[in-house]
């Protein structure tokens, strides 16, 4: 494992010695992942918040324990996990991933109107179809490619050894290939 | 295009909802900014409010304030914490020069008559003494804004931003809290003033202690 950037480190040794200010330094370039991990879990922005809000203060509070060097994000996101776990409800409405306004109509990457639909189209059809996966799958793959975590963050997330990380992702890709059709 | 590809595609036009500010809110620190950290714990306060006057579904959210070497967190559950003297659990005792070197030189003491000991635990030096027949603990810990000392309260404990003199203070009462004493188990406190004084971080505790009390003993200290 590479080590992490200097100013990390610092800013985590500082951390741990009570300085509060460092420590919001620390976790403010993950707080936007947090968050969407958070959000992919309880499908609900309040307790996606709430999740990410306590995260960041079990964090705090452990801070002792955190090897200066060692990667801080996988830690912060299995504890975001763990609290968006606890948090979902059982009951109530998911929210659904959406498009982009500009991404549904525009076509972006489409060099003509009629590819641009057609693209558009496509995006449509392979969200819904990502969206209709059992959870484990859904998950795993959100986490790597809608979210680009490694597959090690991926495993700390979800609560899963590496390995099944790397295979639920193989399985779950061919049933999203099922699901969305031959053509991809 | 190949699935992987375009899901990765797709990771750019998802309508995420937005990132809300996630930091806990803390106050600045530093003997250079007593005024902005005034500023700074009141909006801390109205956050804290705000955050308990919303829904159930919010009640876990968690602020925590920081003063000196104190930071006060807020938490929808107590941990399990027990009632204790004043007197426990505060070290050996100690001379004035040992306590004002340990302290940096920035020992703030009563006048008493006679002087009651001194005890250090780590960095903190104590003083237990008596105000109008009731028992008070004054600790004191020269760590800058390195935290020595931790409260975990609920919402049923109020937390007002007061000044000692010039100096920025916070006086919680109500239900009490819980305290964690480095090097002591943790215990229940009642009313508290807490203020930072340059470097130096100083509290007040006493079973019956009233707001104009500590603020009165604050201010005579010298």
């Amino acid at each position: 494992m590479e080590g992490r950037p200097r100013d990390e480190r610092e800013l985590a040794r500082r951390a741990q010695r009570g300085d509060a200010r460092a420590f919001e330094e620390l976790v403010e370039p993950h707080r936007e992942i947090a968050f969407r991990v958070a959000y992919l879990i309880t499908r609900n922005p309040t307790e996606a918040e709430d999740a990410v809000q306590e995260a960041l203060l079990k964090l705090w509070r452990t801070l002792a324990r955190f090897r200066v060097g060692a990667p801080l994000r996988p830690w912060l996101l299995r504890i975001t996990a763990n609290e968006a776990r606890n948090r979902r409800r059982s009951s109530g409405r998911l929210e659904r991933l959406t498009l982009r306004a500009a991404a549904v109509s525009s076509g972006e990457a489409a060099p003509s109107p009629e590819e641009a639909a057609v693209a558009a189209d496509d995006r449509l059809r392979l969200l819904a179809a990502l969206e209709a996966l059992a959870e484990p799958a859904r998950l795993v793959l959100e986490c790597r490619y809608l979210l680009e975590l490694s597959e090690e963050e991926t495993a700390a997330a979800l609560a899963l050894r590496r390995g099944t990380v790397k295979s639920r992702t193989s399985r779950a890709l061919a049933q999203l290939r099922e699901a969305y059709g031959s053509r991809a | 295009m190949d699935l992987e590809r375009e899901l990765r595609a797709l990771a750019g036009e998802i309508a995420w909802p937005q990132t809300p500010p996630l930091q806990p809110t803390l106050a600045p620190r530093g003997r250079d900014l007593r005024r902005p950290l005034i500023a700074a714990v009141a909006l801390a306060l109205a956050a804290l409010a705000a955050a308990f006057a919303v829904p159930q579904s919010r009640a876990a959210i968690l602020r925590f304030l920081h003063l000196g070497g104190a930071t006060i967190e807020f938490v929808s559950t107590l941990p399990r914490a027990q009632e204790a003297p004043l007197s426990s659990n505060l070290g050996p005792t100690v001379s004035v020069p040992d306590a004002r070197t340990l302290l940096r030189g920035s020992l703030l003491l009563p006048r008493l008559a006679p002087q009651a000991p001194l005890h250090a635990q780590g960095q903190v030096v104590s003083l237990l003494f008596l105000k109008d027949g009731q028992e008070v603990l004054l600790s004191e810990a020269n760590t800058g804004s390195a935290v020595f000392l931790k409260k975990l309260a609920s919402s049923a404990t109020n937390a007002t931003a007061v000044q000692v003199g010039p100096d920025p203070g916070l006086w919680l009462s109500g239900a009490p809290h819980v305290v964690f004493f480095p090097g002591a188990p943790a215990r229940l406190a009642g009313n508290v003033l807490i203020w930072q004084h340059g470097t130096l971080t100083l509290r007040l505790e006493g079973r019956n202690l009233t707001e104009a009390d500590a603020l009165e003993m604050a201010a005579a200290l010298r």
